[in-house]
């Protein structure tokens, strides 16, 4: 099949712009092959110095790695509990009316398009320094996050039992508890869980900001070149992600 | 013979001028199994609604004991809506919950918030579930989750639960319609069996035969009127042609 001449012309207007795309950003994003080459001598020469991992504050280092899976356990346990009354609002299928649903989609995606790393700076300039502030700045953004994700899986439960459920004469409330929650109670566990498992991965590097964890120990070796440490501290940061990654996807495979 | 449930003159309108229906009135007692029968567009899913006060038609009224559904506020309504149970299709059972517990959600409207929510009913409200189960002949299943029954268990299922919401009329719209002849049997013997114990049943149908077997009266729909009221006796072959057009078309 031939193509068109008007096809044609389409088609290589397409492949101009994707190439400008593409030449714009990397004017942009200064990107320099010869600059990573001249870089990476003085990267190997780290690596060699940063081996054998230091082992001396390993203690203090677990206790900052503990830190911040608590922060992520605590900052998505309440953006779960935030979220239960909100997603309702958000779900098209059960929100008392448009005029609620729309301005809650909007703070919810509010929400959800700053990252917890943004909201953790606003909150050590508000309540100080320390894993807190970490804690904030996930709660907010998860909150948003679960909330819609939430919404979504309400949004997809069949209408049948909730009408039948209804139709005894039961209030909204009743209703909503008694025949929706069972029904998407595993999709919204799961959604916790993955959010759970994200937000210690994000908050690693909340402590560069310096709200807490892992993270702050990692900016300060960074800073003082000490590589036998910041070796110490990446091993645990894997260590650690690897182990709650696994956590998290047994937990959610034995959701049916 | 006193009624439960009266629909006066009842007109619902969609739209410009499509007259879903047309000015119906048929009432039905305690102990009654009435069947409503017409094709596909005669206007039985809008009378249903229009009976149950989820839709509020044009014009007419919808008496529940006396009471016009119509002329009630939303709290009112809610109240007089615990008096009419509704079976559906499709069954609507909440399907990770137990056969008892998606009867107990019968009992949802009369038992306080917090109870449903962390879905502890009080013994009396349990125990009433499984007799209902039992009237069901469903007892053996209470504790299976409801998407592993078959399509007429749950039907029964559906019908315990109007049963435990202890309504004075069940309205069914096309109970059996999803199910083998055999499920359909069972389902309508206990229809059949709810309304010998009292209770008002109206039950859409779109076959003929399950009418003649099961109901006491037979209100026939064409083009939103009432065609014909009859004892299901004087249901004969010309009152059938005239429902459903001349040339079998019957389902």
């Amino acid at each position: 099949m031939r193509r068109t001449p008007a096809a044609r012309l389409r088609f290589a207007a397409i492949v101009l712009l994707v190439a400008t795309f593409y030449a714009a950003s990397w004017q942009l994003a200064q990107v320099s092959p010869s600059k990573l080459w001249t870089g990476l001598p003085k990267m190997a020469s780290w690596a060699r110095k940063a081996w054998p991992p230091a082992t001396d504050e390993l203690p203090v280092l677990l206790r900052r790695a503990a830190e911040t899976v608590a922060m992520a356990a605590i900052g998505t346990t309440a953006a779960a509990l935030l979220a239960l009354p909100v997603c309702a609002l958000a779900a098209r299928n059960v929100t008392p009316s448009l005029a609620v649903y729309y301005p809650v989609r909007w703070f919810l995606n509010a929400l959800r398009g700053i990252d917890s790393f943004v909201f953790a700076l606003l909150f050590v300039a508000a309540v100080g320094l320390g894993p807190f502030a970490g804690v904030l700045g996930v709660a907010l953004h998860t909150w948003g996050s679960t909330a819609k994700l939430w919404a979504e899986a309400i949004e997809n439960v069949p209408p049948g039992p909730l009408e039948a459920a209804a139709a005894t004469g039961a209030s909204r409330v009743k209703v909503l508890g008694f025949a929706l929650l069972p029904d998407v109670a595993p999709s919204m566990v799961s959604v916790v869980l993955f959010w759970w498992e994200f937000n210690v991965r994000a908050s690693t590097v909340l402590g560069v900001v310096g709200a807490g964890g892992i993270g702050q120990e990692l900016k300060n070796s960074m800073d003082l070149l000490d590589f036998p440490r910041l070796l110490t501290i990446i091993l645990i940061i894997l260590a650690m992600v690897t182990v709650i990654d696994h956590l998290s996807q047994a937990l959610r495979g034995r959701l049916e | 013979m006193s009624t439960v449930l009266r629909a006066e003159g009842v007109v619902k309108t969609y739209g410009r001028d499509l007259r879903a229906v047309a000015g119906v009135s048929l009432s039905v007692a305690p102990g009654e199994f009435v069947a409503v029968l017409g094709p596909s567009g005669a206007g039985k899913t809008t009378l249903f609604r229009c009976l149950t006060g989820l839709t509020r038609p044009d014009a007419g009224a919808v008496l529940l004991h006396g009471r016009d559904l119509c002329r009630l506020e939303r709290g009112e309504l809610r109240r007089a809506r615990r008096e009419i149970a509704l079976i559906f299709q499709q069954f609507n059972l909440i399907r990770r919950l137990t056969a008892q517990q998606n009867v107990l959600a019968g009992r949802m409207a009369t038992v306080a918030t917090w109870r449903v929510l962390a879905r502890h009913f009080p013994a009396a409200d349990r125990t009433l579930a499984l007799r209902c189960l039992e009237r069901v002949g469903m007892l053996e299943r209470a504790e299976a989750r409801a998407d592993q029954l078959s399509g007429g268990q749950q039907q029964r299922v559906a019908i315990a639960r109007a049963l435990a919401q202890e309504a004075a009329v069940i309205l069914a719209d096309e109970p059996v319609a999803s199910l083998d002849p055999e499920s359909a049997a069972t389902v309508l013997d206990t229809l059949r069996s709810v309304a010998a114990a009292g209770v008002a049943v109206i039950a859409s149908l779109h076959q003929v035969h399950l009418a003649r077997a099961y109901a006491d009266r037979v209100v026939a729909l064409r083009d939103g009127r009432v065609l014909h009221d009859v004892p299901v006796a004087e249901l004969d072959t010309r009152a059938l042609e005239q429902i459903y057009g001349r040339s079998g078309d019957a389902a």
